[in-house]
């Protein structure tokens, strides 16, 4: 009873880990990406029924993790190139998401209908890959040029551009890494975790991963540990009867991961966490970098 | 980076030459005229110039922020053209800003590596931390490669930027106002420094705006920049401080502001053992306690961030006070709002003079009604009177001989020195008990922080208590009656002006101790 639920809590949470990094190596070059439950419900959408149709599991997660970098793009060009404040811009993109995600997917609501997607001890491979991948964000970030660079845009982008690089390009380049990851996260929802089309079947995973790089302090290793914590709370919350049978209405327990994401962010923005941790923070996250 | 370009230089060699240097802004502003000026090898060359005389663009054109519109740069009479800061750099040019250019949030290894050409794909830190550590070490630097930048002094971060560029493989170095905000300790050591550069074939090229006893203890040469042109190049050694100041300004400038002996009055402002934090939440203010009587001037001296910021605002009541109390007049003021502080005759003149000190896209009128609106004399029927707005400012405009197209410009339009000039009339138009004024002379022009100087004597004659706020020693000991320097939140003493000298107060400020003679 207990294994099959710690497995599946890990395979939440290597959802929450591939979309998490990719917004983590976004916001650490400056750029913030609210749009990203709107990237992972396209590619949620677009993945199904890619696969839906074709009978690929391979096509569907390209097209899902295609259509994620495009409005990752997308989202670059609005607040790089035209300046447009992030958090519209992001907004857009969701709300955008949210309106022809459930147009494109009507008519495949339902189950995904194709032979379950293998998996290695007991669960899905790709948490494997979402663990290698931490760890490889973790040192292209902390010791390699391109991500001394990448950490140097979103601090201080001025300093980054006099010392000969192109902040502008890097930011295009983490915005549509972070577009990528959100739509190939998204595909692997519906391909795999949860493989019944249904309008805003995302159900806020995009947000929980935003908050959770705000939990990280934008550290992908403990960005990792968030997700696993998340995964178990989800799935404790679609199971309570694991913990205390009977208490309060399932719709309640529903809840909990919200009202937890909810209260990360009531700490983390508490003077006392700030004083601590503050620092974590790249300074020039949100600002449009305006060349000389 | 071109390598044959540097290839054994002979001391005393021409590096860098520009000549005919011209260009023209967009509104016709003509910022550099026919400038000619070059840089030989082991030679400091310094750029003499106010604010406005072309300097920071011919800094820029130098660097690859700008490019001429006539005119032509040599490295080693070779022309050359750089169209970025990048370019400048490849071509062994090497900027130190005034306003650092660092990462904060980054160690100082990963600063000096940031964009460096050789530091591609995974960063060798031990070997980067070997090279820089031997290069600082040729220059007689000591600087800790695993520090974070916000741990370090503004000396400390100056000598990063230094070294980055050498790292870089500069040749020459140009340095934006090098000594203004070190304490006079690491002005000795950067000028120390400097020299030691120049005895390994290096140019340095400092920009100063108008620490004239630095460009003379420091440069070989120094050439003036005066309205977009070099008004003369002259041999360091055979010029002195006054023949400077008039090749910059254009007249003879008095030096010495006369101050009056004056006889204070009666107590304005007392702090008891003040504590505050900083906006990072750490201390900034601890245990700071004074007493400042009428026509008295206080001067704060100090390296900004020891605390002078949070000072200032917890007088103004814009910084809450964690413990200790203030008393104005007598009266408990320490929770206070901001208004009821402006009534009872409490001026401040911000140091950020465009970030809340004025609002820029805001006329004149109405960044002077910022200051009054509250007041009845300008209130009619419950709506502001802009007649006696209007009125006020342009008697303003006229007493501080403020240059603007009149009273409803908007706050961008004028120069730093202009606004400054606004700020400081629309307060002491109030005719306040005690003005708090933050850095009134920071980044001025001579003319201007002369005059500014003068306004504040003339409200210390009148008895308006004033607290002046400065990094620059000599404006302090020459215009306060006590001198408090302050170090890491804490003032060191309280220093009569007459008991007062640059070395104690520059030890002081700089944390170090003095023998105090009893009594």
């Amino acid at each position: 009873m207990l294994l099959p639920f710690f497995l599946r809590s890990l395979e939440a949470a290597m959802i929450f880990t591939f979309a998490g990094l990719g917004e983590l190596v976004n916001q650490r070059s400056g750029v913030l990406n609210v749009g990203i439950e709107g990237m992972m419900l396209f590619g949620a959408t677009v993945g199904f029924i890619v696969a839906q149709s074709s009978g690929s599991y391979v096509a569907g997660f390209l097209a899902g993790a295609a259509v994620g970098l495009l409005l990752g793009l997308l989202h670059a060009f609005f607040s790089i190139t035209l300046r447009v404040d992030q958090v519209v811009s992001g907004m857009g993109i969701w709300i955008f998401g949210f309106g022809v995600t459930t147009y494109l997917g009507a008519p495949h609501a339902g189950p995904l209908g194709m032979e379950r997607l293998q998996t290695l001890f007991g669960i899905s491979p790709f948490v494997y890959v979402a663990v290698a991948l931490t760890l490889v964000t973790w040192f292209v970030l902390q010791r390699t040029s391109l991500g001394l660079a990448l950490r140097a845009a979103g601090e201080t982008p001025a300093v980054a551009e006099v010392s000969g690089i192109n902040v502008t390009r890097l930011r295009y380049l983490a915005t549509a890494f972070g577009g990528l990851m959100g739509g190939f996260a998204g595909a692997l929802y519906a391909l795999y975790y949860n493989p019944v089309w249904n309008y805003n079947f995302i159900m806020g995973w995009g947000f929980i991963s935003l908050a959770l790089v705000f939990f990280s302090m934008w550290n992908p290793v403990v960005l990792f540990g968030g997700a696993v914590l998340f995964g178990l709370l989800w799935q404790l919350s679609l199971n309570p009867e694991l913990l205390a049978v009977g208490v309060l209405s399932r719709y309640l327990w529903r809840t909990t991961p919200f009202i937890a994401t909810m209260l990360i962010l009531v700490v983390i923005s508490t003077g006392w966490f700030r004083r601590r941790w503050g620092a974590a923070r790249p300074q020039a996250l949100g600002q449009p970098y305006i060349k000389e | 980076m071109d390598t044959d370009l540097w290839a054994n230089i002979q001391p005393g060699e021409e590096l860098l030459a520009a000549r005919g240097i011209t260009k023209r802004f967009a509104n016709g502003v003509l910022a550099n005229d026919h400038v000619d000026f070059d840089i030989r090898a082991q030679e400091v060359h310094a750029l003499l110039g106010e604010n406005g005389a072309g300097k920071t663009t011919l800094m820029n054109i130098l660097f690859g922020y700008l490019q001429p519109d006539e005119g032509q740069i040599y490295l080693r009479g070779r022309p050359v053209r750089f169209n970025s800061p990048q370019d400048a750099l490849r071509h062994g040019i090497g900027m130190v800003h005034q306003y650092r250019k660092l990462v904060p949030a980054h160690t100082v290894l990963e600063n000096i590596i940031l964009g460096h050409p050789k530091a591609r794909g995974v960063i060798n830190e031990r070997r980067a931390a070997e090279e820089i550590a031997a290069l600082a070490e040729s220059y007689g630097f000591r600087i800790d490669l695993k520090a974070y930048v916000w741990q370090l002094t503004e000396g400390e971060r100056q000598v990063v930027e230094i070294i980055k560029a050498l790292y870089r493989g500069a040749h020459i170095l140009i340095m934006d106002e090098p000594t203004s905000a070190l304490t006079p300790t690491e002005t000795e050591q950067l000028l120390q420094a400097i020299e030691r550069m120049t005895s390994s074939n290096l140019g340095v090229v400092p920009f100063i705006t108008h620490k004239l006893p630095v460009v003379l203890r420091i440069s070989h040469r120094v050439s003036i920049l005066r309205r977009g042109r070099i008004v003369a190049t002259l041999k360091t050694a055979e010029t002195n401080e006054r023949e400077l100041a008039r090749l910059l300004v254009g007249r003879d400038v008095i030096f010495d502001v006369k101050k009056p002996p004056q006889e204070p009055g009666e107590p304005v402002l007392e702090l008891q053992n003040v504590s505050a934090l900083s906006d990072k939440g750490t201390p900034a203010l601890r245990d700071v306690s004074f007493t400042l009587r009428e026509g008295q001037i206080l001067g704060i001296a100090g390296v900004l961030g020891n605390g002078q910021h949070e000072l200032a605002e917890v007088i103004a009541g814009l910084r809450p006070v964690e413990s200790g109390r203030i008393l104005f007049r007598g009266q408990d003021i320490t929770r206070a709002p901001v208004l009821e502080r402006w009534r009872m005759g409490i001026g401040y003149t911000p140091a950020e003079r465009t970030e809340v000190g004025s609002i820029p896209d805001f006329s004149l009128v109405e960044n002077v009604a910022l200051n009054h609106f509250w007041d009845r004399q300008y209130v009619r029927s419950g709506f502001l009177d802009y007649g006696r707005l209007r009125s006020l400012t342009r008697n303003i405009l006229d007493e501080f001989k403020v240059v603007a197209a009149g009273p409803e410009a908007r706050g961008k339009t004028l120069s730093g020195g202009n606004l400054q000039k606004v700020i400081m009339g629309r307060v002491l138009a109030r005719k306040p008990r005690l003005l708090v004024a933050n850095l009134p002379a920071q980044g001025l022009d001579i003319g201007a922080i002369e005059f500014v100087q003068q306004q504040l004597l003339a409200a210390r004659s009148q008895g308006t208590a004033i607290i002046l706020i400065s990094e620059d020693l000599d404006e302090i000991l020459m215009l306060s009656d006590i001198i408090a320097p302050m170090y890491e939140g804490q003032i060191m003493a309280l220093l009569k002006a007459e008991e007062a000298d640059r070395e104690t107060v520059g030890t002081l400020i700089a944390g170090g101790q003095v023998r105090r003679s009893a009594g």
